[in-house]
């Protein structure tokens, strides 16, 4: 167990390393000048003061190593758009935000795509299954975007449930992360519905039947953890995919978090907090797929984790 | 339906024991995509005390489906009992809620299925396996469920009991496997044990420790065993009565002794002219029962064994022989006495 | 001979010849079933699947001779007249003529009457400009419709445009977007996986824990920065200075994202194979590493590729609609269904609903994306029928 988590603390260090370096190198060789760029009006002065305060005069290699340096303190340094304000700041304000978004919808995602799933699987070829399938099946099909301005023309607009637009109440958390979480519900519905079918069928169900035991402990207790695992498998890629989602959602609802901050920051060249955005991510994604892996094995004690 | 002579007669050559349970008529069918398989056509037979019954067959023969059958575990759909009864302590397992039926299986009827690989859940340890019977059928607490869990392991010979309980099934070997099913099936002392091919998967000599160990089981507590089996061997080894199979029917049931000694149905003829005997001549040749069982979703005309059948006569295709008892007890569902015909050449000839 | 056929212990054994012939006539009479061929019985009689087909087959039938049809055009914008009308179903124009009076004019190309360098710069500005191919369907199109044009079924949007053309039009670029790059993907995916699988040892354990790596590496975002790179003016002209235009590069790069599953799976198909005696087969008759993997191996995990390649298209045109709803997907004049799904929602208010702009463009990538996925499913069935019903 320490064995492995030291194993993955090392891989982590490589990737975050990989992607530093590719993200830094790709940004400053494409668009050296970065969010200057757009400024050329300015005059010489102050654009060769803003240069030194960005270090855009030294060359590229010592840079490198100077914000890597920054990187390991955990100081991103200054953003180069929104002056006086710190990357380290950005970040503090959108995290919070961003992650309890995407917990949220996680969680939903999960709620949902279990719940269903599961009857899915144990109602087989009845009209509820069936139903249920065509909506995951929609809800796989179509852009959340999409989604989300459906949800706002009906429950903003037209039933009034939810408030329009908006920021800082819980309430206001509520539909952009059901729209997140519709697609990834709608797939773990169906995973959930093909494990727990592959799992109905195995022979130790028949045993635990045989034993005496009601459906509900037969499925609860025998089925569920079999049946789940594709799902868990499914996370770290899900993980992923609700990164890329929120971008979307907080696009649509006007919520400040970290996506919103992204596509500012890439559309304005603000290289110093793309970056650290970035950075981020992959830490979010990494740390995912750990505990994905993690739980695998806590799952299923066949499967050994030295590896 | 065809199936009428009365077993009163045939209680009166058995052994003592009472009469625990009694399947009667029991048809059962699955609907598939290619049609409706009738996997049993009418069964009889009955259970006595601290006895075991064999069933013979091949694949498909229905065998298992019977047993599956009288304790719900049927999937239904596609599975559907058709008609017939199983009459245990005064009560009709097929007329059962599912509630009801909880309650009996695994604590008064248990069952052992082939392969101990997949019976076991391979996400439990032994131990929450083990216990949740006992607790769901005799209310135990876990610590009480544990020790029984542990005596019981103990009895089907797991050393190290106390240890192992709290492993996982994939840390045990087959026979082992087979052993903590076994363990698992007889915790709440069950009047009937129902094994579904128990030493099929497992090595020779682990078969015949397995054997053991379940006849002894048998002699403490009296259980009775619905033995099934497609092993000639197994049956001889453990069985009293002796029912055999084919195509969803029972087509002959016999005392071991006499099923051995006087066959009366070709079939059985055939099951046992399949098997080496060590007091044959070296070299003389083994005959299988050549041809295939009859396509089940399609409707047989007169004998399902017609086809394979060395002995028939056309009068096998218009009817579909009925069950006739003779003198020493055993049933038999063929038109013709097979005992006074010479053994016919034409079944290994074309081979 | 005779001597010898009397000596041969086993002459007596051997079956005469006759009966090998029957035998082979016997054989030659059954007909083998083929996988693709039992496949192909079992998708027939699933009539989900079949519709999913058949409909996916118009579609891109529709798509490929779109300019045969008499559309309106996709781009000419009618400000003053024709401005987010909800759907019509009669194809003329409510005008106020110059005396004052309202009139009602019918909706036309206005190409007729024009010859010569009129009637281009005319196409030009009803189709900007034309492929070859293209240009033979619109002159079919104008042989027998002249200029007429069918109504404005599904609305048109806020410049006045037609919104059943830009959806006809649409679909031609959201289908090329979703096959070029599940192409990508596919090419990717497949090598990188057969090869790693076929290698085995340090190899396979090597390409395969890069792919471990880049499964966390959040990639859209670096699309994202790379696509917003290439939207410099600068950048692209010196790219198209290469004859690399901007789409190709969006072929690429979502291709470039989605080929790490198929990776992994082709591997694990692939290993499974590779001990096959067909493929020592191969080996044994000199047969190399390379010709190998891509002519024995690769052709038998194609079941399990295409079954993949329907579930990759879909998430790959969704791609590109989140794409283009951040803006950075194909650019006007090219219109696909990302940027129309994009352009509905932009303008849901609460004042007015433009219903017809969101719900159409929704339509049609959901009735696509659905019959990609029923498709998929049937086909999985239907390639392997254990997994039925699962």
């Amino acid at each position: 167990m320490i064995r492995f988590l030291l194993k993955r603390l090392m891989w982590m260090v490589i990737t975050m390393w990989v992607v530093f370096t590719i993200s830094f190198y790709l940004m400053w060789t494409v668009s050296p000048e970065g969010a200057l760029l757009s400024e050329r009006q300015l005059p010489a002065a102050i654009k060769r003061n803003l240069e030194q305060y960005y270090d855009l005069d030294k060359p590229l290699t010592t840079r490198y190593f100077k914000v890597m340096g920054n990187y390991l303190m955990l100081n991103p340094g200054p953003s180069m758009k929104l002056i006086d304000k710190s990357v380290f700041e950005i970040l503090k304000e959108g995290l919070p935000i961003s992650v309890s978004l995407g917990v949220l919808g996680l969680s939903f995602a999960l709620l949902i795509g279990f719940g269903t799933g599961i009857v899915s699987a144990l109602r087989r070829q009845s009209l509820i299954d069936v139903s249920f399938r065509m909506i995951a099946t929609l809800g796989i099909a179509i852009p959340n975007f999409v989604l989300a301005g459906f949800a706002i023309i009906i429950f903003v607009f037209t039933l009034n449930w939810f408030p329009a637009g908006g920021w800082g109440r819980p309430i206001d958390l509520v539909l952009p992360s059901l729209c997140l979480a519709a697609p990834f519900a709608a797939y773990i519905s169906r995973l959930t519905r093909t494990g727990m079918l592959e799992v109905l069928g195995q022979d130790y169900i028949r045993t635990a039947y045989a034993k005496g035991l009601m459906p509900t402990t037969v499925v609860l207790k025998h089925a569920f953890r079999g049946a789940i695992l594709p799902v868990v498998s499914y996370l770290g890629p899900a993980t992923a995919g609700i990164l890329t989602g929120s971008l979307v959602l907080e696009r649509i609802f006007f919520i400040p978090g970290l996506g919103s901050h992204f596509i500012e920051a890439v559309l304005q060249k603000d290289h110093p907090v793309s970056l650290a955005v970035v950075m981020v991510y992959t830490f979010v994604l990494f740390s995912m797929n750990t505990l994905v892996d993690l739980s695998y094995g806590l799952i299923d004690p066949r499967v050994k984790l030295d590896k | 339906m065809a199936e009428e002579t009365t077993t009163n007669h045939s209680s009166t050559n058995s052994s003592s024991g009472k009469v625990l349970l009694e399947v009667r008529d029991l048809a059962v069918e699955f609907r598939t995509d290619d049609g409706i398989y009738k996997a049993v056509r009418g069964v009889n037979f009955d259970l006595r005390a601290g006895e075991t019954l064999g069933i013979v067959g091949e694949s498909g023969s229905g065998k298992s489906v019977t047993n599956l059958a009288m304790l719900g575990l049927i999937p239904q759909p596609p599975g559907k009992i058709t008609s017939g009864s199983a009459m245990y302590a005064g009560k009709d397992l097929l007329k059962m809620s599912d509630k009801e039926l909880s309650k009996i299986r695994g604590n008064r009827i248990a069952m052992i299925f082939q392969d101990p690989m997949t019976t076991l859940n391979p996400f439990l340890t032994i131990d929450e396996q083990l216990t949740e019977v006992t607790r769901k059928h005799l209310g135990l607490s876990y610590n009480e469920a544990l020790d029984r869990a542990i005596e019981m392991l103990e009895k089907v010979g797991i050393p190290g009991a106390k240890r192992r309980v709290f492993n996982y099934p994939h840390e045990f070997s087959g026979g082992m496997r087979q052993r903590v099913v076994i363990a698992m099936a007889l915790s709440c002392d069950p009047e009937i044990l129902i094994a579904d091919e128990p030493t099929t998967a497992l090595d020779v000599t682990i078969q015949a420790q397995i054997l053991e160990l379940m006849q002894k089981l048998q002699e403490e507590h009296n259980t009775a065993i619905v033995m099934i089996t497609h092993d000639l061997g197994v049956i001889a080894n453990m069985a009293n009565d002796v029912l055999v199979m084919y195509a969803g029917r029972k087509v002959e049931q016999a005392k071991v002794h006499d099923l051995f000694a006087d066959p009366r149905h070709p079939y059985t003829l055939g099951l046992l002219n399949s098997i080496p005997r060590i007091d044959e001549e070296v070299g003389a040749k083994l005959s299988p029962v050549s041809g295939q069982p009859p396509e089940m979703s399609q409707p047989i005309p007169g004998c399902s064994f017609y086809p394979r059948c060395p002995y028939h006569i056309e009068q096998c295709l218009q009817i579909d022989p009925p069950l006739i008892q003779v003198d020493s007890g055993t049933q038999h569902a063929c038109l013709r006495d097979v005992t006074a015909l010479d053994p016919p050449v034409s079944q290994s000839a074309h081979i | 001979m005779d001597s010898l056929e009397k000596n041969d212990p086993y002459a007596a054994a051997l079956p005469p010849i006759d009966k090998y012939r029957d035998m082979y006539n016997e054989a030659k009479s059954i007909r083998g079933i083929s996988l693709w061929q039992d496949a192909w019985r079992r998708l027939r009689r699933d009539w989900v699947s079949m519709t999913a087909l058949c409909f996916l087959i118009c579609l891109a039938l529709a798509a490929i001779f779109t300019p045969l049809l008499p559309l309106q055009s996709p781009r000419e914008q009618y400000l003053a007249t024709r401005v987010a009308l909800p759907p019509q179903f009669s194809s003329t124009t409510k005008t106020t003529n110059e005396a004052g009076d309202d009139e009602t004019v019918p909706v036309s190309l206005n190409l007729a009457d024009l010859e010569g360098e009129e009637f281009e710069r005319r196409v030009g500005e009803l189709w900007s400009e034309p492929s070859p191919f293209d240009r033979v369907l619109l002159s079919v199109r104008l042989a027998l419709f002249h200029d007429w044009c069918m109504p404005s079924l599904c609305g048109t949007d806020l410049l006045g445009r037609d919104l059943m053309a830009r959806l006809f039009y649409g679909a031609r670029v959201s289908l090329i977007v979703g096959l070029v790059a599940t192409l990508v993907s596919l090419i990717i995916g497949v090598s990188y996986g057969a090869i790693a699988g076929y290698s085995g040892g340090i190899v396979d354990d090597f390409m395969m824990r890069i792919v471990d790596i880049m499964y966390s590496v959040p990639f859209i975002f670096l699309v994202l920065f790379v696509i917003t790179i290439l939207s410099e003016d600068s950048v692209k002209a010196q790219l198209e200075s290469y004859g690399i235009s901007r789409i190709v590069i969006l072929y690429i790069l979502i291709g470039a994202v989605y080929w790490l599953t198929m990776a992994r799976v082709v591997r694990g198909q692939i290993i499974s194979l590779k001990n096959e005696q067909f493929v020592d087969a191969a080996r044994t008759i000199g047969a190399s590493g390379l010709r190998i993997v891509f002519l024995h191996l690769v052709p038998n995990v194609l079941s399990i590729v295409i079954v993949y390649l329907t579930l990759t298209i879909p998430a790959v045109m969704l791609f590109e609609a989140f794409l283009s709803f951040l803006g950075l997907g194909v650019e006007p004049p090219d219109v696909s269904w990302g940027m129309l799904s994009e352009e509905g929602t932009r303008v849901i208010t609460p004042v007015k609903i433009y219903w017809w702009l969101i719900v159409f463009p929704a339509l049609a990538l959901a009735s696509t994306l659905y019959s990609l996925n029923f498709l998929g499913d049937g086909l999985r069935d239907a390639l392997d029928p254990r997994m039925k019903n699962r």
